[in-house]
């Protein structure tokens, strides 16, 4: 049934925009640290895409997670001397997340995920409506 | 009391496939046994009504599954959503047919002879 298949392909939709807030909460949690030791690097953004994939059974696309990748931007630098991980010069290298674009794409996934639970919202309001004819 | 757990209901779900399987079973038979008298094989109400069971219990089968494998933390949240609501939709259409067919077999009861 094709509104069966809607909410299918919705909940595709909402466990694509998991994964990605799953990236996002990463990249927040380790905003701040830094290599643990002398020379190694500090945590490195991770990135998300997603792509369609057609479903062979109901012949409908969904959503995949495509690949996650790292944000290739240069680290943070910060000058404090008094930091054991600074270097000869007194830098320490911060990861290079940015919590406002973190920020901008949480808020973007949770309308994703609140638009992807609309539409089953009204899949399933819809095939109740036409249920209840039969009443 | 006894202990009422999510794998019996399952349990209970897959009994009810089979159950549902035996009468179709039993329905291809006797309508084969009917032989080419029986024009409209496959198209009866028992096969009808015992596919549309058969249907629901298969989706409340799955639905149970997988409530019982986020219990233990290995579904999503999101598949017993859509397992439960397909479940949903399933029971709901079989009871509103049963309803409409008893109203009809009803008024036939009813009727003055």
């Amino acid at each position: 049934m094709d509104l069966i298949d809607t909410i299918h392909i919705s909940s595709s939709g909402m466990k694509a925009q998991q994964d990605r807030l799953k990236i996002v909460s990463q990249n927040i949690a380790n905003a701040e640290s830094v290599g643990t030791r002398d020379g190694a690097q500090p945590y490195r953004r991770q990135t998300i895409s997603f792509k369609n994939v057609m479903d062979q059974e109901t012949k409908t696309s969904l959503v995949k997670t495509n690949k996650v990748s790292t944000d290739k931007s240069q680290f943070v630098k910060k000058y404090e001397p008094n930091n054991p991980q600074s270097d000869a010069e007194g830098y320490v290298m911060y990861p290079n997340v940015n919590p406002i674009s973190e920020m901008m794409d949480m808020r973007e996934a949770r309308r994703s995920y609140e638009a992807n639970l609309a539409v089953i919202e009204s899949s399933k309001a819809m095939l109740g409506q036409t249920i209840n004819l039969l009443k | 009391m006894s202990d009422v757990s999510f794998s019996r209901a399952a349990g209970a779900y897959n009994d009810a496939l089979k159950a549902a399987n035996n009468i179709l079973a039993r329905i291809e038979a006797t309508s084969s046994e009917a032989g080419a008298t029986q024009a409209a094989k496959g198209s009866s109400f028992l096969d009808m009504v015992g596919s549309a069971l058969k249907d629901s219990a298969a989706m409340g089968y799955k639905s149970e599954t997988m409530a019982t494998k986020a219990l233990s933390g290995k579904a999503d949240l999101t598949d017993v959503v859509t397992a439960v609501s397909d479940a949903e939709t399933a029971l709901n259409t079989v009871v509103a047919i049963r309803d409409r067919v008893i109203s009809a077999y009803q008024d036939i009861i009813k009727m003055p002879i």
